[in-house]
């Protein structure tokens, strides 16, 4: 059975679509990455999946429940670390622990919890006076609460400095360990690749791509860049670069010929541009990363939006 | 049963709120000031006997009959529009519970904060009114408390689900206090008003039934008649001292069961429409 199953859902707000018919399947027990940039429609797709907001079409199925008609059912096998959430400021860490064991109807070691997502210190503390580092910790470990089948996580690094978004990464290599499915959104690749088996990328309220890291690391790495140094470089030489077999394209970028080489070897390119076009003083290589195919995928980033 | 525990929670966070102690200080000094005065200097109050409990409680009414709409808005105005502008509401909907449960479960826990609140402002004002008249009659105190306090409950009933229409808690407070200003402020006029248009423009000389069940709509009003329904020997004990606390007239007395009739139709209508709004609204 699958874990998250998502069928044509579209959310429209007055004369927006936030979310364009999207098609997705999550298996039990993977690790699912869901990559875009800011405001790309993540959290509006999370949100349909915990019920926050209705759907205009189309079903989300969560652990072979309804979203809509039985979100209880679903909340009460899933942990979730929501976006724009806020804490209950005059309760204390651990009266808001207490009050997710009362409602998931579950015994938690709290000390335990508090001491795995690193804030034992302050768990007898107003919430109000917690950072936002220490607030993400706390949801964190809201969400971990009895033991959930499924961890919805939206954006569960913001807040966090560098070390503790490893220890983000670890819990929930530890939670996947013990066969729970974890679900959650990003929009910086690096996260998203050092954990997932599988990797989602929406842009624009629309699925752009659905592989494994592996899968879309050999569809990057096919795409190699080279910056060719050249004697008298001059626009002239272009046109015949890009003539030249294996090479996809090629631009004048900064004094360099910039060569993305597709299907051939780099050397082959190389020789024949030392052969054919002009002497070349020297090169470089730059391996497409997956942020590179991210960016491509989601039409140039940030800028173009 | 998961709305017990959001109540629980909501009374746990709501009644560490500043703004709401000190209204109930402002309370007991205006109670214990007010029953002083009346004890003391009742011909300040139009009575011209000696003191009585009834008049006592009936001027209370006066009061609280204006205390607990402020209260209920400073203490429920904020409750779920506030959780869903912060976002709050996003950590408690993610728990196993449903929308129901929430919206119940928060009214009751901020009805219980205004009832805890204005129950120790009752206690310490009427103790010391006990005390200053030197008779304690527990029955009567005791209606007169459950009384209040049911009327408490259904004003934060009301705030709470005018504040469950709305994401935004400048528009919950808005509703809020557009509430207070129309049933509460202004309303003495309405049916003054109504009846002049529906009798063409002029006012007749006998005033009809049915203006005396609009006089009623306001909640403070209906507290005022339910009061005296179930308290009626103290209340025509009172007799005009308790007509200057509640600005109701004469007609009310009639049928002051109807009082008891308004409130719960406030209560049924108010948590209908709030629910009904909240279980829709995308948060």
């Amino acid at each position: 059975m699958a874990a998250i199953e998502l069928e044509g859902l579209t959310k429209r707000y007055d004369d927006v679509l936030a979310v364009d018919g999207l098609d997705l399947t999550v298996e039990e027990g993977e690790i699912f990455g869901f990559l875009g940039p800011n405001g790309a429609g993540k959290s509006t797709t999370i949100d349909v999946l915990l019920d926050f907001i209705r759907p205009t079409a189309g079903t989300a199925t969560v652990l072979g429940y309804d979203a809509q008609r039985e979100g209880e059912a679903v909340r009460r096998r899933t942990g979730v670390l929501p976006d724009g959430y806020h804490v209950y400021d005059r309760l204390t860490g651990r009266q808001h622990l207490e009050f997710v064991c009362e409602l998931k109807a579950a015994t938690a070691d709290l000390d335990a919890l508090f001491e795995r997502v690193g804030i034992a210190h302050a768990a007898d503390r107003k919430a109000g006076g917690y950072s936002k580092g220490m607030t993400q910790r706390l949801v964190l470990a809201m969400a971990l609460v009895g033991d959930p089948d499924l961890l919805v996580l939206d954006e569960p690094s913001t807040g966090l400095d560098p070390n503790g978004a490893r220890e983000m990464r670890e819990i929930i290599r530890e939670e996947n360990a013990r066969g729970t499915t974890v679900f959650f959104s990003s929009h910086v690749m690096e996260q998203v690749e050092a954990v997932c088996d599988r990797v989602a990328i929406v842009d624009r309220g629309r699925l752009v791509a659905v592989d494994s890291i592996d899968g879309l690391r050999d569809a990057s790495e096919t795409g190699e860049t080279l910056y060719v140094a050249v004697d008298d470089l001059s626009e002239a030489m272009v046109g015949p670069v890009a003539a030249l077999e294996g090479v996809a394209e090629a631009a004048l970028e900064d004094g360099h010929l910039r060569v993305r080489v597709d299907g051939v070897s780099k050397f082959a390119v190389l020789h024949a541009i030392d052969a054919e076009v002009a002497p070349i003083r020297d090169f470089s290589v730059v391996e497409s990363s997956l942020e590179d195919l991210f960016v491509r995928y989601t039409a140039g980033g940030e800028g173009s939006r | 049963m998961t709305w017990l525990a959001v109540a629980k929670k909501d009374f746990r966070d709501a009644v560490q709120s500043r703004a709401l102690w000190a209204l109930v200080a402002v309370f007991v000094l205006l109670s214990v000031g007010s029953t002083y005065a009346y004890v003391e200097v009742p011909e300040l109050f139009g009575g011209p006997a000696a003191p009585t409990l009834g008049g006592l409680l009936f001027f209370t009414v006066g009061l609280t009959g204006l205390f607990v709409p402020l209260a209920a808005i400073v203490v429920c105005q904020k409750s779920l529009a506030g959780e869903r502008e912060l976002g709050s509401i996003k950590l408690l909907l993610s728990l196993p519970t449903n929308r129901r449960h929430v919206f119940f479960g928060t009214v009751l826990g901020r009805a219980s904060v205004l009832a805890f609140g204005l129950g120790v402002g009752l206690l310490v004002g009427l103790g010391v009114g006990a005390l200053l008249l030197g008779r304690l009659e527990p029955v009567p105190m005791a209606v007169f408390v459950l009384v209040t306090l049911a009327f408490a409950a259904v004003y934060a009933a009301i705030v709470t689900s005018l504040s469950a229409t709305t994401g935004s808690t400048t528009r919950a407070t808005a509703l809020a206090l557009g509430f207070f200003v129309v049933f509460e402020l202004v309303w003495d006029v309405v049916p003054l008003g109504v009846l002049y248009v529906v009798s063409g423009f002029s006012l007749p000389a006998e005033s009809p039934d049915w203006l005396a069940l609009l006089a009623q709509v306001p909640p403070s009003s209906a507290y005022f008649s339910t009061a005296v329904a179930f308290l009626p020997d103290l209340a025509s004990d009172a007799g005009a001292a308790a007509g200057g606390g509640a600005g109701t007239d004469g007609a009310t007395y009639a049928a002051p069961e109807v009082g008891v009739l308004v409130l719960t139709c406030w209560l049924a209508v108010v948590l209908a429409v709030g629910y009904t709004r909240f279980a829709a609204a995308d948060l």
